[in-house]
């Protein structure tokens, strides 16, 4: 933590040109910054640029915050949300009740022990009888639970939901919008996957502590956090990762033998039931696992053009064994002996051996290859342990090809998906200048008039995550059940945490719609707007200073501008109103919509407790009372009928609100 | 954008009466030039299951005459011998019995319509559930860091122009090995493939008429041109009542996730959307407790396996010339059985392949009478069979997709005859 301080302290002070020797807290960031962004050159005003601004580096506008930052000026605006030193009562509020949050790993473990970890305990404990269990399903589940309530167990799905609920609350919410979007931008690039079982409990700390304390500061740090996380070293297989050579072998005899063999034989192996069997059932020690090395260069580093080659892979593999787990304190599986091998040993008698031992992470030196190796054309001299992981990481982390393939990336995610190489050469040159820094890497971007282009504006596809939370952020709306939220976010194209290669989710438009990715969308904006997202609440009201407007025409109007500020909404505005207005239109789109249709979807949601018969030979005034019920379930402030504008014109305040959200425009950013 | 364009002409003209909101603007068009149905009706269809768990398949389809494996699982072999009761295997060709609760396989079998390989599975020898399916669905087994799914590589290989239906997975997020370039849909219900207003069904209506017109303005072409796919493909499903689907034949599908998605499949098949991959999975068999012979978990696993897929295959009577569905799961089951009347991670299991043009009525591979030294690791059946062999066959044989190199990048490797020759 103190690292982070200084190196944001270090920022702040270097970004306001100011020279004092104060730590942060002494210096809140009163900015007045040294870089200039370059929209003007770009023809745009401050409001548009305002807007642009905060469509790219928050989670969308909310209501008057474009007139909030240009009333701090842009740049102003910028430092600050580039060292996340907003003030952050309200969310620290609204995470207080999430108990998991605040925990270690081994606490993790101990609370939220894996399925057949508690059916092991449970065997061994005699609760259960080994050949009763799943024979009978009720019986054993209700044991098993009744078991786990007495050990103080949880299942590992409410720590998953309490890490999910927190991400949301913390988009929708944070005043350091910048650190949650890099946050995740990180998380992606560095990907881990709660489909992973053996790495999922491990996730919730791993962008806790390696990801989002770096997600504004050097790609070097980062690199290196994630590579020593649990999450990561077990989503890449480098825990069990082990030299065989023969160097290796002759160490392990020369030093304390009855040691070496009692934790060799207990092997680290975090997790028993998967990884006792999983890598190799004979020797119980995982020999060279490449994933890791591959992946690193390949996606966290050079990139796949980065000009590294299957030797070095190999090479780089045999550098990092040993980098592995600290054995966590579990009764119930193998770790209890290695761990106590360990402890016997003493942290001073560990480190003269060559152990390296930093909270979760440990450099078990017995399992390292200490051969000579060749990565990248620099050589590795034999006899070394830790040190030399860190010297390759560092060396990766500084690379050409990385600074290339990162700023790429940053530019994609924030620029759009095929930006000019010249908006990238100017960030690799700070990339390369500034030591990997982040913060200046971003800075060099907004300097540029290519971000603020044509072929920048609106140009990006919002992600379902983004859609969804823009959303909320745009109706102010409070969220009591973020997963609900997480569910619709899954339906819309994206299982957030979830997506299983270490590539991370595609960021490009192409990806995320599709046909039935956009039909949720369209979906997600009527469902929130007619508050049938349970756990969302707002007030459609009160965006429009308590004002209801006087048509459908001018609800479309007044909520657009305020959704989506500085956009030029003619065209939806125009395309819509005459269907708005259209006194006969509901009675046009059902006559086209034909009795089929109407019924089907009737049955398949409103109806389904009515009598089938009724809903195929729906009539109008059938139709009618179940609208009326419908409505009367769905008396909320947001489904205000507004004043018609003659016929029967059945949109509702809600229904407009549901298609500006579903609309094209709102889908860009 | 070709492909989206096609869409609009090959879009299963005589599906279309009238739509909501009108005439689709592409049924005018298509109206013109009939011509183009007949190759789009040609369309195959590959159906893939993904077993999840990693089904044991020395009890799916147990070579019965091996000693070997009697003596190693003393409470879960079961013998051929027939006792009246019928609880023992059947037998299929002197030397490898079906799971008795297979029985609905066993006329494909005779009919030589099913083909099993035996002794398949990955090179990678990891018993890792994770690892191992995502390897298999990448179709990569040494590179993690793949980004694509087999499938979807197999969908941009078809060679032609695509509907909105033409990769589903009914599933709720989109499997592995969808992953990629290509378009898929992942979808629970076929029945959520609209604009809903839950309780509000006309609004809907209305809603769905403004969206349409928006999406229709949007000046983003992949707007656009995804929002219109979106109506028409909305409009093809409504031509039929997804929700009152009684399949034909009879067939009674089981209520079961596995049965619910390969009837959607079916309406999907049937109504002619240009489905042409389709995915779909079945749970439960990482049986390391208690598996059970012919009753118990392993035996329920397998009588919803066999009956879905026999339900799915009469439901389609009319249609199985076009259609091959094709088991996978990521590893087999040790030989030896554990202490806990179950089986652990082991390497190779078992496959089934059903179609018209499959080399049915065999059991294919190359499984040796077992013994210590030809087991992996001196306790599993060995991989004798490289997935990649079977699945580029089905893909080449039956959907015509002849680029291995493309398909599984990394491999080479020879097929084992599990289709036809055509």
């Amino acid at each position: 933590m103190k690292k982070m301080f200084s190196r944001i302290s270090g920022l702040v002070l270097i970004s306001i040109g100011l020279v004092l020797l104060s730590s942060f807290f002494d210096a809140p960031p009163k900015a007045k910054s040294s870089f200039r962004m370059a929209y003007k050159q770009a023809g745009l005003t401050d409001r548009q640029a305002a807007a642009h601004l905060l469509s790219r580096f928050t989670y969308g506008a909310t209501p008057g915050e474009v007139d909030a930052v240009v009333a701090q000026g842009l740049e102003n605006w910028f430092t600050a949300q580039l060292t996340a030193t907003n003030a952050d009562d309200s969310l620290k509020q609204l995470l207080s009740s999430y108990d998991a949050l605040n925990l270690t790993n081994p606490q993790i473990e101990l609370i939220f022990p894996r399925g057949p970890a508690v059916l092991r305990a449970a065997i061994k404990d005699g609760v259960v009888d080994k050949d009763s269990v799943k024979t009978d399903r009720k019986e054993y589940r209700e044991k098993i639970q009744a078991y786990m309530r007495e050990k103080g167990f949880k299942p590992e799905q409410e720590l998953v939901r309490q890490f999910i609920n927190q991400k949301i609350i913390r988009a929708a919410y944070s005043e350091n919008q910048l650190q949650e979007v890099m946050t995740e931008f990180w998380f992606n690039h560095f990907n881990v996957s709660f489909t992973k079982p053996d790495c999922a409990r491990f996730i919730p700390n791993y962008e806790r502590d390696a990801i989002r304390p770096n997600a504004l500061g050097h790609f070097e740090d980062l690199l290196m956090s994630t590579a020593k996380s649990p999450a990561m070293l077990y989503y890449l297989d480098n825990f069990s990762s082990s030299g065989t050579n023969t160097n290796m072998e002759q160490q392990n005899n020369n030093r304390n033998g009855a040691f070496r063999k009692r934790f060799a034989a207990n092997a680290l192996n975090n997790d028993s039931a998967l990884a006792k069997k999983g890598q190799n059932p004979k020797k119980g020690m995982g020999g060279l696992n490449e994933n890791y090395a591959r992946e690193v260069m390949e996606l966290h580093t050079l990139g796949v053009d980065g000009g590294y080659t299957q030797s070095d892979v190999t090479q780089a593999a045999k550098i990092l064994t040993g980098w592995t787990i600290y054995p966590m304190g579990n009764l119930y599986n193998n770790n209890a002996g290695a761990r106590k091998a360990l402890e016997q040993l003493g942290e001073e008698k560990m480190k003269e051996r060559g152990f390296v031992h930093e909270g979760d992470f440990l450099f078990a030196v017995n399992r390292h290859d200490n051969s000579e190796k060749v990565v990248l054309g620099k050589k590795f001299p034999s006899g070394h342990g830790y040190d030399e992981g860190v010297t390759l990481l560092t060396m990766l982390a500084h690379h050409p090809s990385t600074a290339n393939f990162i700023c790429k990336k940053i530019a994609v995610r924030f620029v759009n998906d095929t930006p000019p190489q010249s908006l990238v050469d100017k960030m690799v040159k700070t990339f390369k200048d500034k030591n990997g820094d982040i913060k200046e890497v971003l800075i060099t971007m907004v300097s540029a008039p290519e971000f603020w282009s044509k072929e920048a504006l609106r140009e990006k596809t919002k992600s379902p995550f983004e859609l969804a939370i823009s959303s909320v952020r745009s109706l102010n709306a409070q969220v009591n059940q973020p997963y609900q939220i997480f569910n619709w976010v899954n339906k819309m194209g994206q299982k957030m945490y979830y997506y299983q290669a270490p590539t991370g989710f595609p960021d490009r438009g192409q990806y995320w719609i599709n046909t039935g990715a956009l039909l949720n969308r369209m979906n997600f904006g009527l469902a929130l707007a007619s508050n049938r997202i349970p756990g969302v609440k707002f007030d459609l009201l009160a965006l429009n200073q308590h004002h209801e407007p006087e048509s459908a025409e001018a609800a479309l109007k007044i909520y657009s501008a305020l959704f989506m500020p500085e956009r030029n909404t003619d065209e939806t505005t125009k395309r819509l109103v005459p269907l708005l207005t259209d006194p006969n239109l509901q009675q046009k789109v059902d006559e086209a919509a034909g009795k089929t249709v109407t019924a089907q979807q009737g049955s398949a949601d409103a109806m389904q407790e009515q009598d089938m018969t009724m809903a195929a030979n729906t009539d109008a005034q059938q139709m009618k009372k179940i609208k009326a019920k419908a409505v009367a379930k769905n008396n909320t402030p947001a489904a205000t009928d507004m004043a018609t504008t003659g016929g029967n014109n059945k949109y509702t305040l809600s229904q407009v609100i549901g298609i500006i959200i579903g609309s094209p425009e709102y889908q860009r950013k | 954008m070709s492909s989206r364009r096609a869409f609009l002409k090959a879009g299963g003209i005589a599906l279309f009466g009238v739509g909501f909101g009108g005439v689709p603007s592409f049924m005018a068009r298509a109206a013109d030039s009939k011509k183009i149905l007949s190759p789009y009706k040609k369309k195959k269809i590959m159906v893939c299951i993904f077993q999840r768990g990693a089904m044991d398949g020395l009890m799916a389809v147990t070579p019965f005459t091996d000693t070997y494996l009697q003596a190693a699982r003393p409470t879960l072999f079961m013998s051929a011998a027939k006792k009246g009761t019928g609880t023992s295997l059947i037998d299929l060709d002197g030397r490898f019995g079906l799971h008795p609760s297979m029985a609905a396989f066993e006329p494909l079998f005779r009919e030589k319509r099913l083909a099993i390989v035996h002794g398949i599975g990955s090179p990678n020898t990891t018993r890792s559930h994770f690892d191992a399916q995502d390897y298999m669905e990448s179709g990569m087994p040494f590179n993690k860091g793949a980004a694509s799914g087999w499938l979807n590589r197999a969908v941009g290989l078809l060679g032609h122009d695509a509907t909105p239906f033409r990769a589903v997975s009914l599933t709720s997020s989109m499997p592995r090995s969808f992953y990629g370039d290509n378009a898929a849909i992942a979808i629970n219900d076929l029945k959520d493939f609209a604009i809903q207003m839950k309780g509000n069904p006309m609004s809907a209506n209305v809603a769905a008429k403004s969206f349409e017109d928006l999406y229709d303005q949007a000046s983003s072409s992949l707007l656009k041109e995804t929002g219109k796919e979106s109506f028409d493909a909305i409009k093809m499903l409504q031509k039929t009542d997804v929700k009152n689907y009684v399949p034909a034949n009879g067939v009674r599908y089981p209520g079961t996730a596995l049965g619910n998605a390969l009837k959607q499949i079916a309406q999907l098949i049937k109504m002619d959307v240009g489905l042409e991959v389709a995915f779909a999975e079945s749970g439960g068999w990482d049986t390391h407790f208690n598996q059970g012979t012919d009753t118990g978990i392993f035996a329920r696993n397998v009588t919803d396996l066999s009956q879905c897929i026999t339900a799915f295959w009469s439901d389609i009577s009319a249609y199985q010339d076009d259609v091959t569905l094709m088991t996978m799961t990521e590893f087999g089951r040790t030989v030896k059985q554990n202490g806990t009347g179950g089986t652990d991670h082991g390497r190779a299991s078992c496959n089934f392949i059903l179609g018209n043009d499959v080399n049915g009525g065999l059991v294919h591979g190359n499984i040796q009478q077992l013994s210590v030294e030809n087991l992996a690791d001196g306790r599993d059946l060995a991989v004798t069979t490289d997935f990649r062999s079977v699945f580029s066959e089905v893909a080449d044989k039956h959907l015509r997709i002849n680029n291995d190199a493309a398909l599984f990048p990394d491999w080479k490797g020879d097929k084992i005859g599990v289709m036809n020759k055509v």
